[in-house]
């Protein structure tokens, strides 16, 4: 049994209000990506890396994420944000890669038409390769130096790299075009897994946490992102065809053992008291989903 | 100024040359293992260990050992610039940029492993490069490598690299490209990258901040060098003599430097890309400078 301590926080997560703290986090999140990327000369390729980064509707969770893990030990927000955005930047350059005719060949994103739409496939790749080091910049330049010492932030630019990376984002896309006996799902589990993993990992790197609590940060991170895709699949009923490894009903008691299990991890991080609440609060949101982010940046 | 004449004399730049080059291939094969998923890390190895004179790694091996540092703390910033060359070969060729079957003799990575494929390899490398840089490097304080990233970061960007790509594809077909913009292109496609490797092998090295920005305009006096030359070679030489189709950027309709400037002030301005270039080197030792003064010959006065 949870021990007392455990039991007040697990209840009073119940309560916390993360529709207003995520809600502020997008509106300060949103204000500098759009700063951390001015138009400058050529144009073009600019304007290509900002419709895709800053689109309307943007749920940020990577970099809430990111944030509230480096505040639960303590750390400063104002030391998160930089490694927060890059996280978005490196991200939207997976997603433009991914939506490429040669790729996934998506005319659309999230309601609006995909980059190499709009700025053509040759804009599409560029605006890619140059996302991809502008997040490693933004994190070197903006990041400031008397709140994250120099080795924390080679830490969570090797963890970033690695996450995009051949092991990471850029498998995950390559099973995807693969095909072959995966479920339908298990592509995009691995993909948010590993987003979630670096997110929340990322932030107890810049916060200077323990070993252990960085492993622990992994396991939760990578557990809030498979169940969160997971979800996704259940509400959009991916499950109905034929000869998929898990139908619905697995795919619920799936999900469940992974709120468990993510909530387990935050267990052991008892000691930080109610810093904890928005990590435990965005566990029931991915199985929930009680509100709508949109809404919540208003 | 003898001190210059006899090391430019004696230094035997061929063997240097293969010597680091060897070097730098090992650290690239152990670099990059094969693993899961196998296929991704084959196109990454096919194309990064597809040969190449691997002067960018040099450049930057050899601006470390000029500032005093050892060769083993620059190899790892040495093997991403390389790496980072080489993704922009693999996105440069497919079919919806320059559309090239061939690359150094051998079929482009998205002819091999198709164009997904070459788009995730090169995104991959890309990636790598950064890890690599950040946790290969050893005996360097890590407040040297941050800088290192931020200048690899900043020099293949919208700021580098692909700003000079941008411009490049605007001016295809364009009639009125001035001096100012075709330098701008090569600027940032070429020079932005030869940059990035002489700085980030003297920051490895332990450079002084004069060191360090007296090698980055010895880059780019370089960097401009190459491309001249390039276009000077493509008028003058034949096709046998260049290994490779003379006169493409005629039949192209690429501006060039012959075509702004004429011959005849292509080679002036050749001609002084190189006193800038050796300007720079001048207040190094010449002995540990020789590597520099002879890659600044080799690129200036080769003939293919």
């Amino acid at each position: 049994a949870a021990s007392p301590s455990v039991a007040s926080i697990r209840s009073k997560a119940a309560n916390f209000d993360l529709k207003t703290y995520w809600g502020s986090l997008i509106v300060q999140i949103n204000d500098k990506l759009d700063e951390a990327i001015p138009v400058r000369f050529p144009p073009q390729i600019y304007e290509a890396m900002r419709y895709s980064v800053l689109a309307k509707g943007a749920k940020r969770a990577p970099p809430v994420m990111c944030i509230s893990a480096c505040e639960l030990f303590g750390g400063s927000r104002l030391a998160a944000f930089p490694t927060a955005c890059a996280l978005e930047m490196v991200h939207a350059a997976s997603l433009i890669h991914d939506d490429l005719p040669c790729m996934d060949d998506s005319p659309s994103r999230r309601g609006h038409p995909s980059n190499h739409t709009i700025y053509g496939v040759d804009m599409a790749i560029l605006a890619g390769d140059a996302l991809f080091p502008l997040g490693f910049r933004h994190i070197v330049s903006h990041t400031p130096s008397d709140l994250v010492p120099e080795p924390y932030l080679l830490r969570v630019i090797a963890e970033m790299a690695r996450s995009v990376g051949s092991t990471g984002m850029a498998a995950g896309q390559f099973l995807d075009l693969e095909g072959g006996p995966h479920a339908v799902g298990f592509i995009q589990d691995k993909k948010f897994g590993e987003m979630g993993e670096c997110s929340a990992v990322c932030g107890g790197l810049l916060a200077g946490a323990e070993e252990d609590e960085i492993e622990r940060l992994r396991r939760y991170g990578r557990a809030v992102g498979v169940l969160y895709a997971l979800v996704d699949d259940i509400i959009e009923e991916r499950f109905d065809v034929d000869g998929e490894i898990y139908g619905v009903e697995k795919a619920i008691e799936k999900a469940e053992e992974l709120r468990a299990k993510a909530k387990e991890e935050l267990d052991g991080f008892e000691k930080y008291g109610e810093r904890v609440l928005p990590l435990y609060s965005f566990v029931d949101y991915a199985f929930d989903r009680s509100f709508s982010v949109d809404d919540a940046s208003g | 100024d003898t001190a210059h004449v006899i090391t430019q004399d004696t230094f035997d730049f061929k063997a240097y040359m293969l010597h680091k080059a060897n070097t730098v291939n090992q650290a690239l094969d152990a670099a990059i293992a094969l693993r899961d998923p196998e296929k991704i890390h084959q196109a990454m190895r096919y194309s990064l260990l597809a040969g190449g004179k691997r002067v960018r790694p040099l450049l930057c091996i050899a601006a470390c050992e000029l500032v005093g540092g050892a060769e083993e703390t620059a190899i790892p910033a040495a093997c991403a610039v390389e790496m980072i060359h080489t993704m922009s070969l693999i996105h440069d060729d497919l079919p919806c940029m320059d559309n090239d079957d061939l690359r150094r003799g051998k079929p482009t990575n998205h002819k091999v492993f198709g164009e997904d494929v070459a788009v995730l390899a090169g995104d991959a490398l890309l990636a790598f490069a950064f890890e690599h840089v950040a946790v290969a490097t050893k005996g360097v304080a890590a407040a040297r490598v941050v800088r290192a990233v931020g200048e690899l970061a900043k020099s293949i960007g919208g700021e580098g690299l692909v700003a000079g790509q941008v411009v490049d594809i605007d001016s295809e077909g364009v009639s009125n490209v001035g001096l100012e913009r075709l330098e701008f292109i090569h600027l940032h496609k070429t020079a932005a990258l030869l940059e990035a490797a002489v700085v980030l092998g003297a920051i490895m090295g332990g450079g002084t901040e004069e060191e360090v920005e007296k090698l980055r305009k010895f880059a780019r006096s370089i960097g401009l060098l190459f491309q001249v030359v390039d276009d000077i070679l493509d008028v003058t030489k034949s096709s046998e003599e260049l290994g490779k189709t003379a006169g493409k950027d005629l039949v192209a309709d690429k501006v060039t430097y012959p075509k702004l400037l004429g011959i005849h002030e292509s080679k002036e301005f050749a001609d002084k890309l190189i006193e800038d270039a050796k300007e720079q080197l001048a207040g190094f030792d010449p002995l540990k400078a020789a590597p520099l003064f002879a890659l600044t010959n080799y690129i200036a006065y080769r003939q293919n």
